[in-house]
């Protein structure tokens, strides 16, 4: 169980983030995020995974745990090797002038163990295209294939845990729908997963609970299914809740946002 | 008969240039490494070049360790000045703009440069190695010994390191974090600790080229001038390429022997230390990046 209590962040010392953030991703299910841009979704995979000093922030206050111990403030390189709780970054996280084995090679760095190659042949199973391009350099593969072998790259790591931060980002609608299922997938054989997503719909169908994430703060949580028949959701993520036509004026978020908290 | 004189001339400049050229090669080298890793361009390279060599001397001259010996643990000691060096000064500084670690190189400079002048004097330090004769002879021929360990050395040295970058696990680490620290550093990669071992690795190098040109004479914290050739070296060989850093230094030692001894001679004396400056400008003309400057992968 990975749990984040009353998470706040500020970068650069003034700009405030994080305002409190407070959700659990339970073992062995999907946790979908949701937000706009800006709601401090990314800020929030960062904190988790010790990679915040890199970009100047600072957790301010509250508490990130895994099982009973806490992980705040270590090094992610420490997070990755003892809680096996990996960040695979937004925008396709892969070495571009690394041939597809070297990036393999260079995300099972942090191991020691002798099965680097075993595993490396069950991401090839995973994934049959990046064995046909192992000896390509990776700037030269296509999106799809890039946010393939990220995953791929996260998995030599051992992960029990993954945060994904939008792992659709500039895919084509059915290269994301093949990227969705092998995340059930990964699911299914045990990973706890944490899905950031702007592309809520198909996030929130392969999600066993759900957050919404604003201005630094959780508004609305539940059950996956239960947030896609959420009104207030389905107006503002997924751009189908308003029966009738209605000026701007009315969907203005503030009065919206009022009634969540 | 006249003919063939000049032929022989112009085969012993060469040859000289491309055993020079090797050395050169190799003080790229270092520079290239850092560069990748970190952006930064190391200015100190001079000062790393004596300090290294002075480790070197203590090892063989003061101890009198047979050479075999004394130039790894020389060398251990050069990298270990570079590990403690690069936590003092450059570690602070990650995350911020390479041009800023650029600059502390430059007081890193003086830094060395004083200290050195202050332990060791100003004073030349005779120096020589006294390496199994190797000297190459053919007919009216002759390349000196020194100068063929230096060429042998080099190389031997600049193999080492392609095969530390491009056939270890570190290798493949440092290679990732010359990309993208955010990236190395999600994946598990500590890139605080590989810009460690950059640093120590690129300071071995600069070590053995120092060793290599000192032996040619002497060594005193002067000698150091010799580092600023990486310069040329590096920006007509392309900054971020490995095997630019060797074809550029090859160029740079050519273009310093054919123009020692064919254009100097017509009176213009220290022509040749300009000679690589002009070079760069006109290669730098045609490709901005550098011979062998990476081709950035663009993606539409």
């Amino acid at each position: 169980m990975l749990s984040v209590e009353n998470l706040r962040v500020v970068y650069h010392d003034v700009i405030s983030i994080l305002n409190g953030v407070s959700l659990k991703a339970a073992t062995g299910e999907i946790s979908v995020i949701i937000g706009a841009n800006g709601a401090g979704k990314t800020t929030l995979l960062r904190a988790i995974s010790g990679m915040l000093d890199l970009y100047e922030g600072d957790i301010i206050e509250g508490d990130i745990t895994v099982g009973n111990s806490s992980i705040r403030g270590l090094d992610s390189t420490d997070i990755i090797k003892r809680y096996g709780l990996t960040y695979v970054m937004e925008d396709r996280p892969v070495f571009w002038y690394l041939t597809i084995e070297e990036n393999l090679a260079a995300a099972a760095y942090s191991r020691w163990d002798g099965a680097v190659k075993a595993d490396m042949e069950k991401v090839f199973r995973y994934f049959p295209v990046l064995r046909n391009l192992r000896n390509q350099k990776a700037g030269y593969t296509s999106g799809g294939e890039q946010q393939m072998l990220a995953i791929g790259m996260s998995l030599m790591t051992r992960p029990k845990i993954l945060l994904f931060d939008e792992p659709s980002l500039g895919l084509a609608p059915l290269v994301t729908e093949e990227l969705f299922r092998i995340i059930q997938q990964l699911n299914r054989e045990g990973l706890t997963v944490v899905l950031v997503e702007q592309n809520a719909h198909a996030a929130l169908s392969i999600g066993h609970h759900g957050y919404v994430l604003e201005n630094g703060r959780v508004v609305l949580d539940g059950p996956a299914v239960a947030l896609l028949d959420n009104e207030d959701v389905r107006e503002f993520y997924l751009g189908t809740g308003a029966k009738e036509r209605r000026s701007y004026q009315d969907a203005k978020r503030y009065k919206r946002r009022k009634r969540w908290l | 008969m006249r003919l063939n004189e000049e032929m022989t001339d112009l085969i012993q400049t060469l040859g000289a240039g491309l055993l020079i050229g090797c050395v050169y090669g190799l003080l790229g080298l270092g520079i290239v490494i850092i560069f990748r890793a970190s952006e930064a361009f190391n200015f100190a390279i001079g000062e790393f070049l004596v300090v290294g060599s002075f480790l070197f001397y203590i090892f063989f001259f003061d101890l009198h360790l047979p050479f075999l010996l004394a130039l790894p643990l020389g060398l251990l000691a050069a990298g270990a000045m570079g590990a403690i060096i690069e936590r003092l000064s450059i570690k602070p500084l990650l995350g911020r703009s390479a041009l800023s670690m650029t600059i502390i190189t430059l007081g890193l400079a003086s830094v060395l440069r004083s200290s050195v002048q202050l332990i060791f004097g100003a004073h030349s330090y005779s120096f020589s190695l006294e390496l199994p004769d190797t000297s190459l002879e053919f007919g009216s021929l002759l390349f000196p010994s020194e100068r063929v360990w230096a060429g042998l050395l080099s190389v031997v040295t600049f193999g080492f390191i392609l095969f530390f970058l491009f056939r270890t696990r570190w290798g493949v680490a440092i290679r990732a974090t010359s990309e993208s620290q955010a990236k190395a550093m999600a994946f598990g990669i500590d890139a605080r600790f590989i810009l460690l071992m950059v640093w120590a690795l690129s300071s071995m190098c600069i070590a053995v080229a120092g060793v290599m040109i000192s032996n040619f004479g002497a060594l005193s914290f002067l000698t150091g001038i010799a580092g600023l050739r990486a310069i040329p070296v590096v920006l007509i060989g392309g900054m971020d390429s490995i095997g630019g850093a060797l074809i550029g230094g090859l160029i740079v030692g050519l273009c310093e022997a054919l123009v020692g001894s064919y254009i100097e001679p017509l009176g213009l004396v220290g022509f040749k230390d300009v000679a690589p400056y002009l070079l760069l400008l006109i290669v730098l003309f045609i490709r901005p990046y550098g011979l062998f400057g990476t081709v950035r992968i663009e993606r539409v």
